[in-house]
C-alpha cells in the first residue's frame, strides 16, 4: 500500500499524527474508492437542511402539502442528496479547491435511506499554473442501501503535490 | 420603465389575501432573467455546521490555523453549502418546481469566506414541450451568483420539472 494511503503515520517511534487524505502523487487512473461510512438521511436532517436552504416553498416547509405530493415519507432535497460528496473528503482531504462539477444527477431518495459514495480516478496531471498543486478528475457515484446508483456526478478538483502544501506548517 | 408582474396574492375577498408565489411552467420563456432577492451571508459558523450535517471531512474549511498557511488564509466555503443556499435563495420565483433533474454543470469560479453575501441570478435557457398527459414540464436555466463586490462565484445549469397551471396539488383551493 502505498505511503499516504495510510491514516497513520509514526513521527517517532511509538507516536502516531493521523493523516487526512490521500497525496496527489498516489492518485492513478482507474483507482476506485470506496467511501465509509455512508450516511443515512434522517427526517430531520432533512427538514433541518432544507430550512437552512431559506427555501419556503411547500414541497418541505409544510408537511401537509408534502404528504399530498410526494406521499408519506420526507423527501430529502436534492441538494442534501448531492451534499453526499462530502463523503469522499476522507480520500480528498488534501483538496485546495472544488473547481467545476458536471453531469451532477438526482434521484428521488427519501428519509431512512442511506447513501454509500465510491469514487473513480479518471484522470490526472500537474498544474502548469500551480507547481505545487495537481488536478484530479473524480467520477464519483452515490448507492443507497439496496445498491442503486441514486446520484452522480464527476468532479475537477486541485489537491497539494506531496510536501509541498500547507501540512507541515500547520501541525499536520 | 419597471412593470409589475406576477401577483403575489390571490384577492380572496374584499380585504383578504392569500400569498402566492412562483410562476407556472406555462409562464416562462427563454431569455426570461430573474434576480433573486434577498441574498444572504454565509458565516463561517454556516461553514462549520454545514461540514458537520454532511460529514465533511475537509480541514480547509473549518481548521482555520490549517487555512491560514493555505494561500487563502482563512477556511474556505464549502460547494455543497454554496448549492444548498443558491438553489434556496430562488424559491420565490421556482415555487412550483416539482423536483430537481440535474445540475449538467457547476462552475466555482471564485473562493467564498465567511462574511461574504451572495446574490443569484438566473436565465431561462430552455424550456421543454408542454405535452398533454404531464402535470409539469421541464425547463433549465443559468444560475450565477455574485458576491457584494458583484464578483460573479459561481456558475451552474440546473434542470428541474415545474408544475403546469392548475396541476399543483391544492390549486384548486387556491394554493
Amino acid at each position: 500500500m502505498k505511503d499516504s494511503l495510510h491514516f497513520l503515520r509514526e513521527v517517532e517511534p511509538n507516536t502516531y499524527i493521523e493523516t487526512c487524505g490521500v497525496d496527489f502523487e498516489d492518485f492513478e487512473v482507474g483507482q476506485v474508492f470506496e467511501h465509509r461510512p455512508g450516511h443515512t438521511f434522517s427526517e430531520a436532517s432533512c427538514l433541518n437542511y432544507a430550512r437552512h436552504s431559506f427555501d419556503l416553498s411547500p414541497g418541505y416547509s409544510d408537511q401537509r402539502y408534502a404528504r399530498r405530493v410526494y406521499g408519506d415519507r420526507v423527501r430529502v432535497p436534492e441538494t442534501f442528496v448531492l451534499s453526499a460528496m462530502a463523503l469522499t473528503t476522507r480520500t480528498f482531504g488534501k483538496v485546495v479547491a472544488n473547481l467545476s462539477m458536471t453531469d451532477c444527477k438526482v434521484k428521488t431518495v427519501y428519509a431512512g435511506d442511506t447513501l454509500y459514495l465510491e469514487s473513480e480516478i479518471l484522470g490526472k496531471r500537474k498544474s502548469k499554473s500551480r507547481p505545487d498543486q495537481g488536478l484530479l478528475h473524480i467520477s464519483s457515484h452515490a448507492l443507497n442501501q439496496d445498491g442503486a446508483c441514486v446520484c452522480s456526478f464527476e468532479r475537477k478538483l486541485l489537491v497539494y503535490r506531496r510536501n509541498l502544501g500547507p501540512y507541515e506548517r500547520a501541525g499536520y | 420603465m419597471d412593470r409589475f408582474r406576477f401577483p403575489a396574492y390571490i384577492q380572496l375577498g374584499n380585504n383578504r389575501y392569500r400569498e402566492r408565489y412562483g410562476l407556472d411552467f406555462e409562464d416562462f420563456k427563454v431569455g426570461q432573467i430573474f434576480r433573486h432577492r434577498p441574498g444572504v451571508t454565509i458565516s463561517q459558523q454556516d461553514n462549520v455546521e454545514e461540514c458537520i450535517n454532511t460529514f465533511n471531512q475537509a480541514m480547509i474549511h473549518f481548521d482555520a490555523h490549517y487555512a491560514e498557511q493555505t494561500e487563502f488564509k482563512r477556511p474556505l466555503v464549502d460547494t455543497t453549502l454554496i448549492i444548498q443556499r443558491l438553489m434556496g435563495l430562488t424559491w420565490k420565483t421556482y415555487y412550483r418546481r416539482k423536483r430537481i433533474v440535474e445540475w449538467s454543470c457547476i462552475d466555482m469560479l471564485a473562493p467564498v469566506f465567511g462574511g461574504d453575501t451572495l446574490y443569484v441570478e438566473t436565465e431561462v435557457l430552455f424550456v421543454g414541450a408542454n405535452l398533454k398527459d404531464s402535470e409539469s414540464g421541464l425547463i433549465e436555466v443559468s444560475l450565477r451568483s455574485f458576491n457584494q463586490n458583484q464578483k460573479k462565484t459561481c456558475e451552474m445549469r440546473c434542470s428541474m420539472l415545474i408544475y403546469k397551471r392548475d396541476h399543483l396539488p391544492f390549486s384548486a383551493k387556491n394554493y
